[in-house]
């Protein structure tokens, strides 16, 4: 299968480690060029230097997407350095938990708004360009009650809402809109790293609660986005795909 | 786990709080880098030697003086195959006792907590005032000797130092004061005396007492043993300190351990010390590394309204762990708001079991209401209850060590310099009994 990714521009916020930097590999390795950032500028420095050489340019700077100036001028930046945008992932997220209310007001400014305010930013350059791919990275944790009721949960719950209506509104303009769930995903420095060494009898829990007894890799997520985000899923817009390995339990009709 | 690069832990500065715990680290000691033969840990004829040259000499800790507080409160706690009863008496000292009748040998009391006016034997009635004098011997006259010279019941040297009662087996000791020696102005300003207990466990265990003694006397264990630490604490940049006959050392608390790197989210163990100290994990915006920092400096700054009075100790206190060993076997997690304090016991005769007892404290804050004392909660050989996540990781280290030191094909402890506090453990046994 061709994925016809070659000389695809991607924005892809906050992919310095994980699912992400996996997505980010492998558009490199398909060709595409890729504008990312992150908080700090050593990452984003470290990330281009490991990316460098690849078949696509990765480029990037350090960006706070909560920072509604910054983080719209990075996305204009990057457009404009690569020549359009034709791919927006955008996967940043506070993270779980339910100490506060602050938990809530932080999943709303980092999960949600700082993806309708990408997409809206993107949209007028895909449109003009003839078209593209939105791809958000979603959870299990919204279609199955998962880690107790929090705001990740309830917050990444809406950005699905966001995207089928977004779908809608611009299918018209060849732009595509697809959510990715991921259920829990292992890699090293990642958040199930250290919950496997915290919360040992639940991380042991949850891989047994999963098919085949582990959890999955940070490749088997970005296959699935790279996928949804190339041409190849030209016909696919609006849905939510569950890359989870049979952990949730719902029957999805 | 290799480490993957050195943490930068911010010190506290002693001039500002002259009369806090030292904080200065001890003169290194050459303690060489021999093998410790295992025959100290599983040999009766090594457990006689330690009987004879140790814990017959040396001061042990009883219990706390708020646990026997009116007169005629006693505690009888067992040390080997010694039994000794703890009394408080009509005008308020505590006195000690060999826990036998001088009639025939029975044991007066069960180890526990107890009251009792007057000790009763349980055999022929012999009685005694709780200052251990004869009251009643029944049928007195038809001892021809009369009454034992004695007078009553064999007393101990006793004495309470920072709300703790102790006691000594040598009738010769030297003073309290003078056995604690240094570690007094170390552990007087954290004011034990405004803490309350609240657990009061014992186990038996299947190892031997110094093996219990050394799991907690080194961080080198945490990374395979304890994982979920390596998200709480510092276990490479590890002050040692030795004084004399006891050790300490100093784990930073509240960062993340060389060993590992930032997962972007403050992790369970973190956000429980955020929110221990009154603060709120989900507002925290600094880094994960600096929440040792934040901690101190909020708990510094709301110890009043708290009602917690710190101003004895240092900064670093407000997180750390400062971890002594009052030799022989008593071993004290010391922290600003808890004790978490281990007393470990050898077993009457055999040198592959011990008994651990867990003694937790808390600080009550000013105006609050105390708790009531717990209540003595024994478990013996194989019991499955939980005594709490890390101290059952290091239990089940243990049963196995003691197994594995059986083997032919061990001859004893190879030590790093990490574990330079169990070393100096071993020459102070040396010291004591002879070697």
């Amino acid at each position: 299968m061709e994925l016809n990714l070659k000389g695809k521009r991607a924005i892809i916020p906050g992919s310095t480690k994980g699912i992400l930097k996996r997505v980010v590999e492998q558009l490199i390795d398909e060709g595409c060029d890729v504008a990312l950032c992150s908080r700090s500028e050593d990452t984003v420095a470290r990330t281009l230097r490991e990316l460098s050489g690849g078949r696509g340019n990765a480029i990037g700077r350090a960006c706070d997407v909560t920072n509604k100036e910054d983080y719209e001028a990075w996305i204009e930046e990057m457009v404009e350095q690569m020549g359009g945008v034709d791919i927006f992932i955008p996967g940043v997220s506070a993270g779980g938990g339910a100490d506060s209310e602050r938990n809530w007001w932080k999943s709303f400014e980092v999960d949600v708004l700082s993806t309708v305010r990408g997409c809206e930013i993107v949209t007028p350059h895909m449109r003009e360009s003839g078209g593209g791919a939105i791809t958000f990275i979603t959870t299990t944790a919204s279609v199955e009650t998962f880690g107790g009721p929090q705001a990740y949960n309830a917050m990444k719950g809406s950005l699905l809402v966001y995207a089928k209506q977004l779908s809608q509104d611009i299918g018209k303009d060849n732009i595509r809109v697809n959510c990715v769930s991921p259920g829990p995903i292992y890699f090293e420095g990642g958040s199930w790293q250290m919950l496997k060494d915290t919360m040992t009898k639940w991380f042991a829990k949850i891989e047994r609660d999963h098919p085949t007894g582990r959890l999955g890799t940070p490749e088997e997520v970005s296959n699935c986005i790279v996928f949804l985000s190339s041409p190849a899923a030209s016909w696919v817009s609006g849905t939510n795909l569950m890359v989870d390995g049979g952990f949730t339990k719902r029957v999805q009709f | 786990m290799e480490p993957i690069r050195k943490n930068h832990i911010s010190r506290s500065d002693p001039e500002r709080n002259p009369k806090g715990t030292p904080m200065a680290k001890s003169p290194d000691l050459d303690l060489g880098t021999s093998i410790i033969p295992k025959e100290r840990y599983i040999s009766k004829d090594f457990m006689e030697k330690e009987w004879d040259g140790i814990w017959t000499k040396v001061w042990l800790l009883g219990c706390r003086e708020d646990q026997i507080p009116e007169p005629g409160d006693f505690i009888c706690t067992n040390i080997g195959q010694e039994s000794v009863l703890l009394v408080r008496q009509t005008n308020d000292e505590i006195k000690a006792f060999h826990n036998v009748c001088m009639h025939r040998g029975n044991r007066l009391a069960d180890e526990g907590l107890w009251h009792a006016d007057r000790f009763v034997c349980g055999y022929h009635g012999w009685t005694y005032d709780s200052d251990g004098t004869f009251v009643d011997i029944p049928d007195l006259e038809t001892f021809p000797q009369g009454k034992p010279p004695c007078g009553g019941l064999v007393e101990l040297p006793c004495d309470t130092w920072a709300s703790f009662v102790w006691f000594n087996l040598n009738p010769d000791a030297e003073p309290l004061e003078e056995y604690l020696g240094d570690l007094i102005g170390h552990f007087e300003p954290y004011h034990f005396e405004r803490m309350a207990m609240t657990r009061w466990v014992t186990a038996e265990w299947n190892c031997n007492w110094k093996a219990s003694v050394d799991a907690f006397a080194e961080t080198y264990h945490t990374a395979q043993t304890h994982p979920q630490l390596l998200w709480y604490l510092e276990d490479l940049d590890v002050q040692i300190d030795l004084y004399g006959k006891h050790s300490r050392y100093l784990v930073p608390f509240g960062l993340l351990s060389p060993r590992v790197e930032s997962v972007g989210e403050i992790p369970p163990p973190l956000k429980a010390m955020l929110k221990s100290a009154g603060m709120d994990p989900a507002s925290y915006e600094g880094s994960i590394n600096e929440i040792r920092d934040a901690v101190q400096q909020h708990k510094r700054l709301t110890q009043e309204e708290q009602g917690k009075d710190f101003s004895d100790l240092h900064d670093e206190q407000l997180t750390d762990d400062y971890n002594y060993l009052v030799f022989p076997n008593v071993t004290t997690n010391t922290h600003s708001d808890d004790l978490m304090l281990f007393r470990h016991r050898p077993h009457p005769i055999d040198p592959n079991k011990m008994l651990f007892d867990v003694w937790m404290f808390e600080l009550i804050p000013e105006g609050e209401e105390w708790p009531e004392l717990p209540k003595h909660d024994y478990r013996p050989e194989g019991s499955k209850r939980s005594l709490g996540l890390v101290i059952d990781q290091d239990a089940s280290n243990l049963a196995s060590v003691q197994a594995g030191m059986q083997s032919a094909g061990y001859p004893g402890l190879w030590l790093s310099d990490q574990e330079l506090r169990l070393r100096h453990f071993h020459k102070t046994i040396s010291d004591y009994v002879g070697e």
